[in-house]
């Protein structure tokens, strides 16, 4: 997939913040954390914001995409 | 495994064991004579034990994780569920543009509607495998 994310090192950065913690704070289930987290699933634009948000970082830091 | 992967399970297995064993009965004791009836009866039997069957499965499902239950759909499970339905809705179209050429060829109307039958249950088949698929492929 050519959107990749720093989710994983966000959430050791944390605290060790675990996946069903930020599934809570974003509103969606931990098996779709784990999607995005695993690059397997493309999180909708307010999901990737909301995502930004509970770790208090810009967009830009989480997620980035990788052309071609 | 999530609520709704665990639902798209049950769903899979009562359709197959449910319908599985209605055609299986309905192959052995076929008779044109009482075809008619012999459907009817068979059919409301299979959707009564499919409704009960699939009901507690679901509750008892509801009741060991009432959370997740009681949670909406998120985005990633509602385009499953959406992606799911276009595989399955494209199953049976085929089936029922297949099954009005055997009418036009003259095939016995009975037989078509359980041929009808059989074609929605392998859509609903298709679905349920899909959805699966899909949350244990990622998405």
């Amino acid at each position: 997939m050519a959107i990749e994310n720093e989710i994983r090192r966000l959430r050791f950065d944390n605290g060790e913040m675990t996946q069903q913690v930020l599934a809570e704070r974003v509103g969606v289930t931990r098996q779709t954390i784990i999607a995005i987290e695993q690059n397997k699933y493309a999180p909708s634009l307010e999901a990737a914001f909301k995502i930004a948000d509970a770790f208090g970082v810009p967009l830009e830091s989480v997620f980035r995409w990788r052309k071609g | 495994m999530s609520f709704r992967e665990k639902s798209a399970w049950i769903a899979l297995l009562t359709y197959s064991v449910v319908f599985g064993a209605y055609f299986l009965l309905l192959w052995q004791a076929w008779d044109e004579t009482y075809a008619r009836g012999l459907t009817i009866g068979l059919t409301i039997g299979a959707v009564v034990v499919l409704v009960i069957v699939a009901v507690a499965l679901n509750v008892t499902l509801a009741l060991l994780s009432p959370k997740e239950a009681n949670a909406p759909a998120d985005e990633r499970e509602t385009m499953i569920d959406l992606k799911a339905e276009r595989i399955s809705s494209y199953v049976q179209s085929v089936g029922v543009v297949c099954l009005i050429g055997t009418l036009l060829a003259g095939w016995d109307a009975i037989l078509v509607a359980v041929l009808l039958q059989a074609s929605l249950v392998i859509s609903e088949l298709v679905k349920a495998g899909a959805q699966i698929a899909y949350f244990r492929r990622g998405a």
